[in-house]
C-alpha cells in the first residue's frame, strides 16, 4: 500500500487505541501531599564559548507544585528567562535534570516525549510583535497547534474551536482574517494566549508576558491566564522582573539573583517577612501610586559584596520556617532567625 | 504667579494618511511652569508622544500643526517647519530622552564621540575639550571608571547605562526643558528606580523643567509635581500630583487608577479598561472616552465637553462635573485607594525597616 | 637558483611569522610583556589568521572537486583520441603505446588518488622543479615517427601544467603563464570599470536617498532600469559610433589606452547602476533608525547626520563586496571581452572548455577559487575593520 494509506492507517490505530503517553501517568502525591509537577535538580545552564564557560544558572533545585501559579523574579540577566527556557528544552543544561510528572525530560529524549512535552507544555511569550509570523493569519496562527496534534475531527469543528478560543480571549471571530500588524500590543499579546491554549497544555511558561503592555492593558492579559489557568487546571510559570504584578498573580514567589534562588516562599509571606537583602531591595523598587508615600521612599541598592561570603561559610539554600527559603551562610541564617522571633514576639 | 516656560494654546495636529487628513492632536491647551516636573500620562494611542515631538518639531513627514500655538518663553514655535529653524533650540533648550535607550544610540561610534558631538555643536569646544566635558558628565550620571568608558561602545552595555550615557548627552547642554518620553519603560524595575532617582537628583541641581511621558501611574507617583491625562487626543484632566490621585474627577482618571495590579487583591479579577483606544480615522463625536465609559451619560455621546474648574489647580473635562450631572459614585476601588495606599505604605514601612523614611 | 631562494626564504618567513604569533597570543613565550602581547595578540590579526586557515581548507575542498569533475569527463581513451589527431590512422599498438606516452605525460595513472595527490604537490606554493616535454614530431601513416623534444625545466612554486589542447599558438606554454598573461589584460579594462563603478556610485546613491523622490532620484531610478535593460551588444554600436566619429579607434589594442575606454566604460556605466541601488537602499534603511532620531533631537544639522551617522552605518554592509569586485576584475567578464575583441580570461575558459584542454580549464577554475575565496576573506576582514560590534572571539 502507498505511503499515504499507510499514514492514514497509522493515524486510525492511534485514534482508536489512544496509547497513554509517558507523561499521561500523574504519580501520586508524596507525603504531606506533597505533589511536584516539575521538578529541578541541581541543574546548571550555562555555555561554552571557546575556552571560556559562562555559568548563568548554577545548582538549581526547584520544584513547582501541580495546579500552583509560582513566580520567579529577578532582574535582567539573573537567569529568569533561562530557566524557562531550559523547561521548555529550547536551551540545553549543562549539568543535573529537570522531571515533568517524575519522567526525565531534559537532556536527550525520545521523539516520541518531546512530541507529547510540546503538547502538554506551552510557553507565553514577552514581545506581543515578534512571537506572531507577520505573513499568517491570526486563523492560522491559532489553529497551528490544532492541526500539529490532529486535535479536530473536521474542518467544521476545527473552525469551532478557533471562534470559540478567539471569543475566550476578547476578539471577536471577524478578526481571524486579519494579520498581527492590524493589532494592538494587548490584542496580539491575547493571540498569543489563543494559541497556546487551544491545545489544552497542562503547563504554561509565561515569560514576562506584560512587560511590554500599557500598564492599563496589563490586567486584562493577567486575568486571562488567571482564568485559563482555573478552568484548564493548570500550573502556571511566571517569569517577571516585577514584583508587584508578582504578588497579584502568584501562589509562591521565588527570587532569582544572578543564577541562585535568593528567597523562596508563598505570596503573602515574601511581602510580609522578606528576609534576604535582595528582595528588599527588589520591594523597595515597586512604585507606589502615591506621591506623598513616593516622596518619602529611598531605595535600596543591593551589593552582593555586602555578604561577604567567606571560603568556611558559604551560603546556601536553607528552610528557615516551613515553606519559606532564603540563600544564606550560618551567621545569616541567625540573624534571619532572630529577625523572624521578633516579628512574632512583637505580634504576640 | 509662577512663570511658565511653556504654553501650549489650542494646538491641534494632524496627520496625512492614506490621502485622508487625521486629526490626532485634538485642541489641546496647556501650561508648564518653569522648574517643575510635569507628568503626561495616557495609554498608547492618546497622542502624548505626538503632543510633546511638536515641541521640537521632530513629527513626521506626513504630520502637521492644523492650528495653535506653542509659546516657549514668548516665541511661538508651531510655524517652524525647516530643520534649520530648529536650531539652537533643539538640544541646546530643549531636549529629548527616548522610549529605547538599546537604539537611541548610534552602534557604531564610540560613547565618547557622541558625548563629545554635541558639546562641540551648541558650545563650540574642541574635540580635546569636548572629551574631558564628556568625562565630567559621566561622573554626573554615576558611570563607573568615566574616562575608560569614553572609547567603548553601546553594545558593550546593558540598558541602564545606555540610558545613562542618554541623559548624559541630554544634560551637556544644561537644557531649560527635559522631555523624557518613557524613559523606564524598557528597563527592570530596580533600573527604572535608580534611573528615576538620577534625573530627580540631576534636575534639583540643574533646576530644569522636565516633562515626562509615561503610562505608569506609579512612576508618575514618584516624579511628577503637576499631571495631565491624555485622552483621544486630548488633555481631559490635569492638576497637581495630589489632586489627581487623591481627587480624581474623570472616569478615565479612575479608570486609570483601578487598573493598576499593585492594587489587586488576590482572588478579585482585577479591574480593566474594557475596549480599545479611538483610531482617530474616523471623526469622534462627544467625548472620545464615552464608549468605554461606564459613567457615560447621553449628552457625552453627542457634545464634547468643556474644561471645567475643580479648583485653581485642578481641572477636568467631563460633563460629570456640570452642575446639572447627577451625582455619582466613585468606583469603589478609588474610594479605597487612600486606604489601600496606607496600608501598602505601612507594609513597606514594616520591611524595609530604617531604609524607610 | 634566485628564484629557489626567494621562494624558500619567503615561504619560511610566513611560516615562522604564524607560528611566532601563535605562540604569543597563546602566552607561550613573552607572557610577561605586555607590548608584545598587545601587538601579536591583537584581535584582527588573530581573527584574519584563523580565517585564513579555514579559506586554505576551502581552496583545498574546491580544488579537489574541480580534479574530479574533470577527470570524470576526460579520462581514459577521449583524451588519446584528441590529442593525437591522427588516432583513426594509427594501428592498435602503436595507439597504446601513444596513448600510455601521453597519459605518462600529462601525468594520469589509473590511479585516481595518486593523481590527485601529484596535483596537490604542484600546485602547493613552494618551489620544485618541473620538467614538461613536448612533442613536436609528426605522426605518419601508420609507422609513428615522432621526436620527444625536453622543453623547459622550470623552478616552479605553482605549477598548473602545460597547455596541450588549446592551439592558437598557445600549445607548449606553462598554464599559469597562459593564464596570468590573460589576467593582466582583463585586469586593466575591469579595474579601470571598477573605479568608475565606485566613483560615480556612492555618490549618485547618496543623492538619491537624500532627495528620496525627488528629481534626483527619479531620474536615478530611471536610469538603473534602463541601464540594466539594454543589452551590452547595444552598447558597442553605440560606444563604436561615437569612436569612429571622434576618429578614434575602434578595435581593441592592448597597447592603445584609447581603445580601454569603450568596454570599461560599458562594464562601469552598468555596475555603478548596481552600487548606487544599493547605497540608496542602505541608506535609507538608516534613515528611519532611532539613534537618527536622538542625533536630530540633539540638534545635529541634516547634513552632518547624513554623513557622519547615516553613510558611516549605511557603509558597513557595502565595503564588504569591494574586494570581491576588485579581485572580480581578475577574472574578466566573456561577454564584453567577445564583444569588444579583447582577449582575455573570460574567452579563455570557454575555449578551453570546448577545445577540452583540460589543464588550463583546471588552472582558471583553481585560480578563480582562490580567488573568490580570498574576496570573502578579505570582505569579512574589512567589515572587522570596520564594525567595532564584530567580535572576534567566535569566528
Amino acid at each position: 500500500m502507498n505511503k499515504l494509506d499507510h499514514q492514514l492507517n497509522t493515524l486510525e490505530k492511534e485514534v482508536k487505541t489512544k496509547k497513554p503517553g509517558l507523561l499521561s501517568h500523574v504519580p501520586k502525591p508524596r507525603e504531606g501531599g506533597y505533589d511536584p509537577v516539575v521538578e529541578f535538580k541541581n541543574v546548571q545552564i550555562g555555555y561554552k564559548r571557546g575556552n571560556v564557560e559562562r555559568v548563568i544558572v548554577r545548582d538549581l533545585n526547584l520544584d513547582i507544585i501541580r495546579g500552583e501559579i509560582f513566580g520567579l523574579v529577578g532582574e535582567s540577566g539573573s537567569g529568569k528567562t533561562t530557566v524557562g527556557r531550559a523547561l521548555i528544552r529550547v536551551v540545553p543544561i549543562s549539568k543535573g535534570e529537570v522531571l515533568y510528572n517524575g519522567v526525565r525530560i531534559s537532556g536527550k529524549i525520545s521523539r516520541a516525549l518531546s512530541r507529547e512535552l510540546k503538547q502538554k507544555m506551552q510557553m507565553i511569550f514577552q514581545d506581543p510583535s515578534a512571537s506572531l509570523n507577520d505573513r499568517a493569519n491570526v486563523d492560522y496562527i491559532v489553529s497551528e497547534g490544532l492541526r500539529a496534534f490532529h486535535m479536530y475531527k473536521n474542518e467544521e469543528d476545527r473552525l469551532e474551536t478557533v471562534e470559540e478560543m478567539m471569543r475566550r480571549v476578547g476578539l471577536r471571530p471577524e478578526h481571524l482574517k486579519r494579520y498581527p500588524h492590524e493589532f494592538s500590543g494587548g490584542q496580539r499579546q491575547r493571540i498569543g494566549i489563543a494559541r497556546s491554549m487551544i491545545i489544552r497544555p497542562e503547563f504554561i511558561v509565561a515569560d514576562e508576558p506584560i512587560s511590554a503592555l500599557d500598564v492599563s492593558i496589563r490586567a486584562q492579559v493577567l486575568n486571562l491566564i488567571k482564568e485559563f489557568q482555573k478552568e484548564l487546571n493548570m500550573t502556571v510559570l511566571f517569569i517577571a522582573h516585577d514584583l508587584s504584578v508578582v504578588k497579584y498573580i502568584s501562589d509562591r514567589i521565588g527570587v532569582i539573583y544572578n543564577g541562585n534562588i535568593v528567597e523562596l516562599t508563598s505570596a503573602e509571606r515574601l511581602f510580609e517577612m522578606p528576609l534576604h537583602p535582595y528582595t528588599k531591595s527588589l520591594l523597595s523598587a515597586v512604585p507606589i501610586p502615591d506621591p506623598r508615600v513616593e516622596s518619602k521612599k529611598k531605595i535600596v541598592v543591593y551589593h552582593p559584596q555586602m555578604h561577604q561570603y567567606t571560603s568556611d561559610d558559604m551560603p546556601a539554600l536553607y528552610e528557615i520556617e516551613p515553606g519559606h527559603f532564603v540563600r544564606a551562610n550560618q551567621k545569616e541564617l541567625k540573624e534571619y532567625k532572630e529577625v523572624i522571633k521578633k516579628a512574632q514576639g512583637g505580634k504576640a | 504667579m509662577k512663570d511658565k516656560v511653556l504654553e501650549v494654546k489650542n494646538l491641534s495636529v494632524g496627520f496625512l494618511s492614506h490621502g485622508r487628513k487625521v486629526n490626532v492632536i485634538r485642541n489641546v491647551s496647556l501650561d508648564v511652569y518653569r522648574g517643575e516636573t510635569l507628568a503626561i500620562v495616557g495609554e498608547s494611542g492618546s497622542g502624548k508622544t505626538v503632543f510633546t515631538k511638536t515641541f521640537l518639531g521632530m513629527l513626521d513627514a506626513n504630520g502637521y500643526i492644523s492650528s495653535g500655538e506653542i509659546l516657549f518663553n514668548g516665541e511661538n514655535l508651531a510655524p517652524k517647519t525647516k530643520h534649520r529653524e530648529w536650531k539652537g533650540i533643539r538640544g541646546k533648550k530643549i531636549a529629548t530622552i527616548f522610549q529605547d535607550p538599546m537604539t537611541s544610540l548610534n552602534p557604531l561610534l564610540t560613547i565618547g564621540y557622541q558625548i563629545a558631538e554635541v558639546l562641540k555643536l551648541h558650545h563650540g569646544l574642541t574635540m580635546k575639550e569636548a572629551k574631558e566635558e564628556a568625562v565630567t558628565l559621566l561622573e554626573k550620571v554615576k558611570i563607573p571608571d568615566p574616562r575608560a568608558r569614553l572609547d567603548d561602545y553601546p553594545f558593550q552595555y546593558s540598558g541602564g547605562m545606555r540610558q545613562r550615557v542618554v541623559i548624559a548627552i541630554a544634560l551637556a547642554c544644561r537644557p531649560e526643558i527635559l522631555i523624557c518620553d518613557e524613559p523606564t519603560t524598557a528597563l527592570d524595575v530596580t533600573v527604572q528606580s535608580q534611573i528615576l532617582e538620577l534625573i530627580k537628583e540631576l534636575q534639583k541641581e540643574y533646576k530644569w523643567t522636565t516633562i515626562f511621558i509615561t503610562h505608569d501611574l506609579g512612576v508618575v507617583a514618584n516624579v511628577a509635581d503637576r499631571i495631565a491625562v491624555m485622552y483621544g487626543g486630548q488633555v481631559v484632566e490635569y492638576g497637581t500630583a495630589e489632586d489627581i490621585f487623591y481627587r480624581p474627577q474623570h472616569p478615565y482618571t479612575w479608570a486609570l487608577l483601578s487598573s493598576l495590579p499593585q492594587l489587586g487583591t488576590k482572588n478579585e479579577p482585577l479591574t480593566y479598561i474594557k475596549g480599545n483606544p479611538p483610531s482617530f480615522v474616523d471623526e469622534i463625536i462627544g467625548d472620545a472616552f464615552a464608549i468605554r465609559n461606564d459613567y457615560a451619560m447621553r449628552i457625552d455621546h453627542v457634545q464634547d465637553p468643556p474644561m471645567f474648574k475643580v479648583s485653581e489647580t485642578h481641572y477636568a473635562k467631563t460633563w460629570l462635573l456640570d452642575p446639572r450631572a447627577p451625582k455619582v459614585e466613585k468606583p469603589i476601588i478609588i474610594q479605597n485607594l487612600r486606604e489601600r495606599m496606607k496600608k501598602a505604605a505601612e507594609e513597606l514601612k514594616r520591611e524595609l525597616g530604617d531604609n524607610y523614611e | 637558483m634566485g628564484t629557489y631562494l626567494i621562494g624558500y626564504t619567503a615561504i619560511a618567513l610566513v611560516v615562522v611569522f604564524v607560528i611566532f604569533v601563535n605562540l604569543v597570543s597563546r602566552r607561550i613565550i613573552f607572557k610577561n610583556n605586555l607590548k608584545m602581547q598587545q601587538i601579536f595578540a591583537h584581535p584582527l590579526l588573530l581573527y584574519s589568521l584563523r580565517r585564513i586557515g579555514s579559506a586554505l581548507i576551502s581552496i583545498l575542498l574546491a580544488i579537489t572537486a574541480t580534479f574530479f569533475l574533470i577527470h570524470l569527463k576526460s579520462r581514459g581513451v577521449m583524451i588519446c583520441k584528441q590529442a593525437i589527431g591522427t588516432w583513426d590512422k594509427l594501428g592498435e599498438s602503436i595507439r597504446e603505446l601513444h596513448c600510455a606516452n601521453l597519459k605518462a605525460r600529462l601525468g594520469i595513472t589509473d590511479n585516481w588518488f595518486l593523481d590527485l595527490f601529484r596535483y596537490y604537490y604542484k600546485i602547493l606554493p613552494f618551489p620544485k622543479t618541473v620538467c614538461e616535454s613536448y612533442d613536436v614530431g609528426t605522426i605518419v601513416g601508420a609507422e609513428t615517427i615522432y621526436t620527444v623534444t625536453n622543453q623547459n625545466c622550470r623552478n616552479f612554486i605553482l605549477d598548473l601544467g602545460t597547455v596541450f589542447f588549446l592551439g592558437g599558438g598557445h600549445n607548449g606554454k606553462f598554464v599559469l603563464d597562459l593564464i596570468s598573461e590573460k589576467m593582466v589584460i582583463s585586469f586593466k579594462i575591469g579595474i579601470i570599470a571598477i573605479f568608475v563603478e565606485l566613483l560615480l556610485g556612492y555618490p549618485m546613491g547618496i543623492l538619491m536617498a537624500k532627495y528620496k523622490d525627488g528629481v534626483f532620484d527619479k531620474i536615478g531610478k530611471t536610469y538603473i532600469i534602463t541601464i540594466d535593460a539594454i543589452p551590452g551588444v547595444a552598447y558597442y554600436y553605440i560606444w563604436m559610433a561615437i569612436f569612429a566619429g571622434l576618429g578614434l579607434p575602434t578595435m581593441y589594442d592592448s597597447s592603445n589606452v584609447v581603445t580601454y575606454i569603450a568596454p570599461a566604460l560599458t562594464m562601469g556605466f552598468t555596475g555603478m547602476a548596481g552600487i548606487a541601488l544599493w547605497v540608496r537602499r542602505f541608506m535609507l534603511e538608516e534613515f528611519n533608525s532611532d539613534y537618527v532620531k536622538f542625533a536630530r533631537a540633539k540638534g545635529l544639522s541634516e547634513n552632518r547626520i547624513m554623513y557622519t551617522h547615516i553613510l558611516r552605518n549605511a557603509i558597513v554592509p557595502l565595503v564588504r563586496s569591494i574586494p570581491a569586485a576588485i579581485l572580480g576584475a581578475l577574472l574578466g567578464t566573456f561577454y564584453i571581452e567577445k564583444i569588444y575583441g579583447i582577449d582575455g580570461i573570460g574567452g579563455l575558459l570557454v575555449v578551453s572548455e570546448s577545445q577540452n584542454d583540460y589543464f588550463v580549464l583546471q588552472g582558471i577554475i583553481v585560480v578563480a577559487a582562490l580567488i573568490s575565496i580570498v574576496s570573502y576573506l578579505a570582505g569579512d576582514i574589512v567589515t572587522a575593520m570596520v564594525d567595532p560590534r564584530v567580535s572576534f572571539t567566535k569566528e
